[in-house]
């Protein structure tokens, strides 16, 4: 009878205590910076151009091969009369999120810090009613990083 | 022959026939009501929220999930035996729905008051048992077959106490006409003479009602939903029916001979929209605890279950019985009989525990042990 009271009282008071379910598509929880959605790439704030130099490292180091790199010279550089310090830059890049297995790897070979795993939950609802939606261009990889949204990331 | 309803003379057939009709709507209702709340009530129990998605806090659910059953294929196995199969749900349904006749929503508001009323309760919905034998046994599938057996064991060995125990209430009105068992408590409801068989009542229900903690006829993960296994759509819809109308109904004439019914605290000349809504605070009560056991406890094993019914329940039950009549024959006072009864629980109590205790604890089960060891 002691155990059977006790029973009774545990689920009792389970019963008065505030349920733990978040409403997911109406609430989100706050992900932790370190959270790992697909890549993205990064913008540079002060020069205002992205920091990706187009040096394909990324795309040589992608297991998947679901990059696609390709490189100009930078019409911002200084010896063009610009301000920026890149001699050459980021021109076309595609990234097939359908193909991406968000290992990281691309990250971790970036030497300039250009490309960054997406922390915000955008990187988590991407579902689209075709493919080939997820095939995303380099406005659409740079977008959020330019507004700001992707929160500061510290590489491991 | 006439009778009145609401206010209009009508031949007695009319009136039988309006009477049921709003009861049957009303109990397709409560079901849904009740399937909805269950799932919330045992959500909470869990920190859940239960279902929110369907219309706001989810009260649309029970609404999609009949049309969703209505809407399923209705599957019948090739090995099943055909008219045992299709009749077996008729056999659970009907002797729960028929057992609405006598249930006393209020003073006036039974569809027939008979005079054998509790009897006749009794009677038609320990029917139910032969349905789900027939359902397990037409199914051609071994767990449905275990989980018939298993029902109709549990369902006639827990029939007798809820029988003796609602027989000793019966004798203290001396009535077995469930509306002056109601009205004969007065100020006093029968809980208080009648502790042990409350809870011995209560326990007989949940038993005959197949609910946790005593449903391992139909418990998922022992025999994969018992009898229900084979049924799909309308039909395994009919059975959850039962189920919840049988919940309902037992809620209803436990709260009306246990608890005073609709009459207690507030008298008998109460408006009857306040009686059904002391009736419905009651019977919610009942069904909340049994919600509650639900989420408390877990599934008992089949002999603990058998033997808890035979041994203990049982004896105690025809204890109560004698106790009542010696009260009533010899005149002493009714008091002695709420002593008994909590006596009677602390005797239940004790049993419980021995039935817990560890194997050590039991010479039989220890020497077994003993055995298995050194074999």
């Amino acid at each position: 009878m002691k155990g059977l009271i006790r029973s009774f009282l545990t689920t009792g008071s389970t019963f008065l205590r505030k349920p733990v379910t978040r409403e997911y598509p109406e609430t989100h929880r706050e992900l932790p910076e370190r959270d790992r959605a697909f890549p993205l790439l990064l913008w540079d704030q002060d020069v205002h151009e992205p920091f990706c130099t187009g040096c394909h490292a990324c795309e040589r180091a992608c297991p998947v091969e679901c990059m696609t790199v390709m490189m100009k010279d930078n019409p911002a550089h200084t010896s063009q009369g610009g301000t920026s310090s890149r001699r050459k830059i980021i021109d076309k890049f595609w990234i097939d999120y359908g193909r991406c297995m968000r290992c990281n790897i691309c990250v971790e070979v970036c030497n300039f810090d250009a490309i960054g795993m997406n922390n915000t939950w955008s990187g988590h609802e991407s579902s689209t009613a075709d493919r080939l939606d997820l095939v995303m261009d380099l406005q659409q990889l740079l977008s959020q990083s330019r507004a700001g949204a992707v929160k500061p990331w510290i590489a491991p | 022959m006439t009778a009145e309803f609401l206010g209009i003379e009508m031949p007695v057939l009319l009136e039988a026939f309006i009477k049921v009709n709003i009861v049957v709507l009303a109990m397709t209702v409560v079901v849904m009501a009740l399937i909805y709340l269950e799932r919330k009530i045992i959500g909470r129990f869990q920190m859940r929220l239960g279902p929110t998605r369907t219309g706001p806090f989810g009260l649309l659910q029970s609404i999609a999930d009949a049309l969703k059953l209505v809407g399923k294929e209705d599957l019948r196995p090739t090995g099943a035996d055909p008219w045992v199969f299709e009749l077996s749900i008729y056999f659970i349904f009907v002797p729960v729905f028929v057992g609405f006749v006598v249930v006393p929503f209020a003073i006036g508001w039974e569809i027939r008051a008979l005079e054998l009323g509790l009897l006749y309760l009794l009677a038609t919905s320990s029917v139910s048992g032969l349905g789900f034998a027939m359902a397990g046994w037409a199914s051609d599938n071994r767990y449905a077959m275990l989980g018939g057996l298993r029902a109709v064991a549990q369902g006639v060995a827990y029939e007798i106490p809820l029988v003796v125990t609602l027989l000793a209430v019966a004798m203290l009105s001396g009535s077995l006409n469930l509306r002056e068992i109601m009205l004969d408590q007065g100020t006093v409801p029968n809980i208080v003479w009648q502790p042990l068989g409350f809870i011995m009542f209560y326990i007989a229900m949940l038993a005959e009602l197949n609910r946790a903690p005593f449903d391992i006829a139909v418990g998922e993960s022992e025999t994969a939903g018992g009898p229900h296994i084979e049924f799909s759509g309308i039909r395994w819809s009919m059975f959850q029916l039962a189920e919840y109308a049988h919940l309902w109904i037992m809620s209803i004439v436990g709260s009306a001979i246990f608890l005073g019914g609709s009459a207690w605290p507030l008298g008998e000349d109460l408006g009857t929209p306040f009686q059904l809504l002391l009736m419905g605070i009651k019977s919610s009560a009942l069904i909340f605890l049994a919600m509650w056991t639900r989420a408390s406890l877990p599934r008992l094993r089949i002999d603990q279950l058998m033997g808890f019914a035979w041994k203990v329940l049982m004896p105690l039950a025809f204890i109560q019985v004698l106790v009542n009549g010696f009260v009533i024959v010899y005149d002493l006072p009714l008091l002695l009989l709420t002593v008994q009864g909590l006596i009677g629980i602390v005797v239940l109590n004790w049993a419980i525990q021995r039935a817990v205790a560890r194997p050590a604890g039991r010479p039989g089960i220890a020497a077994w042990a003993a055995s298995e060891a050194t074999s």
